[in-house]
């Protein structure tokens, strides 16, 4: 079943709820006013019978799986499973590919979020990426490019407020103290591990109550990728975190739930072969392939 | 036979497992050693357990080190952690029976160089260390074949070595007035002590056996709260 831009009958998006969430703006609403900081939470984001398509290509089959608030849910898998696909799917990502499109359900606590009339826009605000290569704007400052996802989603803040939010992040992304004297020094000055971490600053900016993070540190030394993981590991407390690694040990450092991905062979859609909390993946996972693939065996 | 990925590692590992569960032949052959200095207050044999011993205590080091390096170097994860950590335990257990049999034989000279003083402890101390040599054997199988079952079995076999280690008690408390033969039958009830005590390390062996297969470390039997 279509879901981009397909309206869908009220009973397939209904769920029992515990209580009544915020409604994802639609298209061409005002944007949303933002939480203050004490006030957001994480949000869960839930996946059924989702399939992927790039045309007539079926890249992912039948994910169904919850990713968890204030949980970092790790997506491993050997190349081509699916894995960046299915992220990319969580913010409504995948659809800006020619040819892509989506079937099945994604929902954030509970709000489809590809149900007809959702802004993908808003959608991207609430649950925010982070790419495998840093990617600041190069001729923006340091400040800009952390302002710069506020000067969009926002619009137009007082030079206080933006102030405020700028140090917020860059201290939240561990970056403040290294660049608080430099701020007007372009994004493209820093070293590859400040510049994704100021990526991950310009990502909370705007607060978002999901990251996506894809590969965040396969473009970083052993250092600057330590850094990045302790970081992962203070935003989960505010934050819904999934994060694509081709780091086994990445995933068992700075993962809470690991997701094992795998396709039967080349050409083949990608499935999701078995979640579970990550302890128990690396230690005695209850597939066979998923013991395989994390004991370096394929892959 | 390796295949696949990763296979040097593996083989290392293979290689690793088959070294530590030789060190249950070492102590296996140091039982029967010990058991023979018991049988004919052979006071040589005795010093020769007690100075091979290090020819276990080597095994250990070495295998010790080489796992650690494993896990240092490799990452190993999922049954490979599991399997790296049972022999860990294995090679600490097959490092304290070397242990308990050194312990047997260094009080070999304390009984003297007289005949044993009491035929039938020996004999149930000589089947003791009979029964207790088939269960490092079963526990050695049982870990080569991954076979949880026979592992369980262990615990079985090993009532028999108990009870054989309360008999032994029984009889030494009515061993007689003289103060020589008491002496020698306390020497004996040690001995006793620390066959049995072997007995509980192939049972050690076995729980790992069943961690490596299931992923869950349950001990086969608890002595702090003994069933029924």
């Amino acid at each position: 079943m279509p879901a981009t831009g397909a309206a869908r009958p009220e009973a397939e998006t209904a769920r029992a709820e515990t209580e009544t969430p915020t409604p994802l703006p639609s298209t061409g609403a005002a944007t949303a006013p933002r939480e203050a900081p004490s006030d957001r939470r994480a949000k869960t984001i839930e996946t059924r019978d989702v399939n992927l398509f790039y045309g007539d290509f079926h890249a992912v089959q039948d994910v169904t799986m919850k990713v968890e608030p204030n949980k970092v849910t790790a997506l491993i898998g050997s190349s081509g499973c699916g894995k960046t696909t299915f992220l990319r799917s969580l913010n409504r990502m995948h659809e800006l590919t020619a040819g892509a499109r989506v079937e099945g359900e994604i929902t954030l606590d509970g709000q489809d979020v590809y149900a007809s009339g959702v802004d993908p826009v808003a959608v991207r605000r609430l649950v925010g990426m982070v790419f495998q290569q840093p990617n600041p704007f190069p001729t923006m400052s340091i400040y800009d490019n952390v302002a710069a996802g506020l000067n969009l989603n926002v619009g137009r803040v007082k030079k206080a407020e933006k102030d405020e939010v700028v140090e917020r992040s860059l201290r939240g992304a561990h970056l403040w103290e290294e660049v608080k004297d430099r701020l007007d020094r372009p994004g493209s000055s820093l070293s590859g591990g400040q510049q994704q971490r100021l990526c991950i600053a310009r990502a909370i900016a705007i607060e978002p109550e999901v990251l996506l993070m894809d590969e965040p540190c396969s473009a970083l030394d052993p250092v600057a990728t330590l850094a990045i993981e302790d970081l992962i590991g203070e935003l989960k407390s505010s934050y819904t975190i999934a994060i694509v690694t081709h780091n086994m040990q990445q995933a068992s450092r700075a993962s809470d739930i690991t997701a094992f991905f795998n396709l039967e062979e080349t050409g083949k859609p990608g499935r999701l072969i078995e979640i579970g909390p990550t302890e128990k993946i690396f230690t005695s996972p209850s597939q066979q392939a998923t013991e395989d693939y994390v004991s370096g065996r394929f892959g | 036979m390796t295949t696949g990925v990763r296979v040097e590692y593996q083989e290392e590992l293979e290689r690793l497992e088959a070294s530590a569960l030789g060190g249950l032949d070492l102590v296996s052959t140091a039982l029967s050693r010990t058991l023979e200095a018991i049988e004919h207050q052979d006071v040589e044999l005795a010093q020769i357990v007690v100075a091979d011993d290090d020819r276990i205590d080597g095994r250990y080091l070495e295998v010790h080190q080489a796992l650690i390096t494993l896990l240092a170097t490799q990452s190993p994860v999922a049954t490979d952690l599991r399997l790296i950590s049972a022999l860990l335990h294995v090679l600490k257990n097959v490092e304290r029976m070397g242990d308990q049999c050194v312990n047997i034989c260094k009080m070999i000279p304390l009984t003297g160089n007289e005949p044993p003083a009491d035929e039938e402890m020996v004999k149930m101390i000589l089947a003791m260390g009979g029964q207790t040599k088939a269960l490092i054997s079963q526990a050695k199988r049982a870990f080569a074949d991954r076979d949880v079952e026979l592992a369980r079995d262990l615990v079985i076999q090993d009532d028999a070595v108990d009870d054989l280690n309360r008999e032994c008690f029984r009889h030494a408390l009515q061993i007689g007035d003289d103060a020589d033969r008491r002496e020698w039958a306390m020497t004996m009830l040690l001995a006793a002590r620390a066959i049995e005590r072997i007995g509980d390390n192939a049972v050690d062996i076995g729980e790992q056996v069943a961690f490596v297969v299931t992923g869950l470390f349950r001990e086969f039997e608890d002595a702090s709260h003994p069933a029924g």
